[in-house]
């Protein structure tokens, strides 16, 4: 009976053990990065990996006045182009003391590295990798069949490392990309499920197979999202911060509906593009828990210059400042989807391309997504304030 | 927490250890038992999950073991033991089209009751009424919507009603009813990360046969 007795403790003595295990589960996304520097960087350089939105020229030959891919060019940068259309990196750039210039320049085959190193005492300013239409991961990003380069993130960083060796402590890197990989899978998924409204419309399936199928396809995109997120938080902490960068700055994606792109979409379509940043952004997230960097919110920042742009100083954010029409006729029906890479501002030219009473600081959007010289500028003082409230500037 | 685990512990082990023969006042019982839920919750959130989605505990049965000792003619404390039943859940609202057993877990839930027997030993029919506490853990989860799905222990308050019938000074029967407070929160792990808070609001009913020393 004693035997028993023991038992019968032990096994509640068992059960109870057992219910120390945890406590509340963990919540993915909730976490936050930890232990970036707060003192001065005196930065030496600004490297910067990202997309259209840090692109600094790459595609100029595009624009080739000539037709020949030589200089001079009408375009090159997504934004309203001019003498004064910088972007914002180049902005940031120049706030910090520091110049920037593309890391490769080229198109439809035939690009070159650094260009700018043609001047000797600008052969370490090629930091700017971000080109239009880059991806994460995949080197096929937007664009790329028509000629775009579309280096990938991952590739921008490792031609940094080959290039340098490793990241130096007075480097600022800032990392913005991810877009890109947000507007492809969006479209897949878009396409599915036309598809599948329209079998269902058809009585091909049921309601409920359409919804269940409807869900397939948005996981399927949320993954490669959260792929493309995970792996762009493993390039920072295992390319970036493990070789040496002390000053990293990475940003979240807007929140690409609230653009005039965006305003051209349903409103499901609107949702669908709002819920996969919103992955993407959670996985970005999470993959840089504790990680020593400075997270910048961009959705929020967007969504609040989205909500009140007269305290940005914009009247417009919801009509592209550049002109389709224009764009069409100077690149003789070549370009026909208004992109402001092939938008030039400049008064008076025969190939300015700007739309009758836009105006290039107070629009906030050029085209479809990307920022005018007005925008960028908002862009890169949102960005030296963050430095600032960092200490590091 | 830690402290409610505690008084549970403390209240098993009393249930082990009180008196000073062992077998003395103890009554061990077994039965088949009904776990039926009312389930609520706070609806199922997560990015791109459509608004009004939901799931609805299903129901379980099982088999229970408890041990009671009584501490006067009128008072015993109970640990009430069972093999943990496998609850399903389906999935309803806006997502009802997923269908059933969205989620799964097996519940270890130990129940500590302190009970309060009318009549006299020996009497032929004895109702009874307790108090006490339960510990849930959710174990063997599994979710079609989620590789990875974490649920997190549940400890509350727990009532019963019951009757025993004595057949001899051994053997006996028994019936009860008890009403559980077991509320979990759930994260569900996938491309998106699901959560949702479930009160289960369990009444769990129970008969067998019980046998005493």
């Amino acid at each position: 009976m004693k035997h028993l007795r023991l038992g019968a403790v032990a096994a509640v003595a068992l059960a109870l053990l057992a219910a120390c295990g945890g406590g509340e589960p963990y919540v993915p996304g909730t976490g936050s990065p930890n232990g970036a520097p707060t003192t001065k960087g005196n930065f030496t350089s600004l490297v910067s990996f990202g997309d259209s939105l840090s692109d600094a020229g790459s595609y100029a030959p595009a624009t080739s006045l000539t037709g020949n891919g030589a200089a001079p060019y009408f375009g090159g940068k997504f934004t309203t182009n001019s003498a004064t259309g910088t972007v914002w990196v180049e902005n940031l750039a120049k706030t910090l003391g520091l110049t920037i210039t593309p890391a490769e320049v080229g198109f439809a085959g035939s690009s070159a590295k650094c260009p700018a190193a043609a001047n000797p005492a600008l052969a370490n300013t090629c930091t700017a990798y971000g080109q239009g239409g880059s991806r994460v991961t995949d080197p096929n990003g937007i664009g790329k069949s028509g000629g775009a380069l579309t280096v990938p993130m991952s590739t921008q960083i490792a031609n940094h490392l080959a290039r340098f060796g490793s990241f130096k402590a007075t480097d600022l890197v800032v990392v913005f990309g991810g877009n890109n990989d947000v507007f492809v899978q969006s479209s897949v998924l878009s396409a599915k499920a036309t598809q599948i409204q329209t079998d269902a419309a058809a009585g091909k399936i049921t309601a409920d197979q359409a919804s269940a199928l409807l869900l397939d396809a948005q996981t399927a995109a949320q993954a490669e999202l959260k792929t493309a997120a995970t792996a762009l938080a493993g390039y920072v902490r295992d390319q970036i911060v493990a070789k040496g960068a002390k000053y990293v700055m990475v940003w979240n994606l807007p929140d690409s509906s609230l653009t005039p792109f965006g305003g051209t979409l349903s409103a499901s379509g609107r949702a669908t593009l709002t819920g996969l940043v919103d992955i993407f952004n959670l996985w970005l997230r999470e993959g840089l828990k504790d990680q020593p960097v400075q997270l910048v919110d961009a959705n929020a920042i967007f969504r609040d210059v989205y909500t009140n742009p007269s305290k940005y100083g914009f009247v417009n954010n919801t009509v592209p400042a550049c002109d389709a029409t224009k764009i069409a006729a100077i690149t003789g029906g070549a370009v026909t989807d208004g992109s402001s890479l092939f938008c030039n501002s400049t008064a008076g030219a025969p190939y300015n391309g700007i739309r009758t009473g836009a105006d290039v600081n107070t629009w906030q959007f050029a085209d479809g997504v990307h920022p005018t010289t007005g925008g960028h500028k908002a862009l890169s003082d949102i960005a030296a304030k963050l430095l600032q409230s960092y200490g590091w500037f | 927490m830690k402290l409610r685990l505690t008084i549970l512990a403390a209240g098993a082990v009393a249930v082990m250890t009180t008196g000073s023969a062992f077998a003395e006042g103890l009554t061990f019982k077994t039965g088949a038992i009904r776990y039926n839920t009312h389930s609520k919750t706070n609806g199922i959130s997560g990015i791109g999950i459509p608004a009004g989605a939901d799931a609805q505990v299903g129901d379980a049965s099982t088999v229970v073991f408890t041990i009671e000792r009584a501490l006067t003619p009128n008072v015993g404390v109970e640990l009430v033991l069972g093999i943990p039943p496998t609850v399903k859940s389906r999935a309803t609202g806006s997502v009802a089209f997923l269908g059933d057993n969205v989620l799964s877990a097996k519940n270890l839930a130990p129940t500590v009751f302190v009970n309060y027997h009318f009549g006299a030993p020996g009497d032929a029919l004895r109702p009874y009424v307790g108090l006490g506490l339960n510990y849930t853990k959710f174990v063997s989860i599994q979710s079609k919507l989620a590789p990875s799905v974490q649920m997190s222990e549940s400890m509350g308050m727990a009532w019963v009603g019951g009757v025993d019938y004595a057949i001899n000074r051994q053997w006996g029967l028994y019936a009860s009813a008890s009403s559980l407070d077991v509320r979990s929160n759930v994260v569900g792990v996938a491309s998106t990360v699901l959560t949702t808070s479930i009160d289960f609001r369990p009444v769990v009913y129970s008969v067998g046969a019980s046998y005493k020393f």
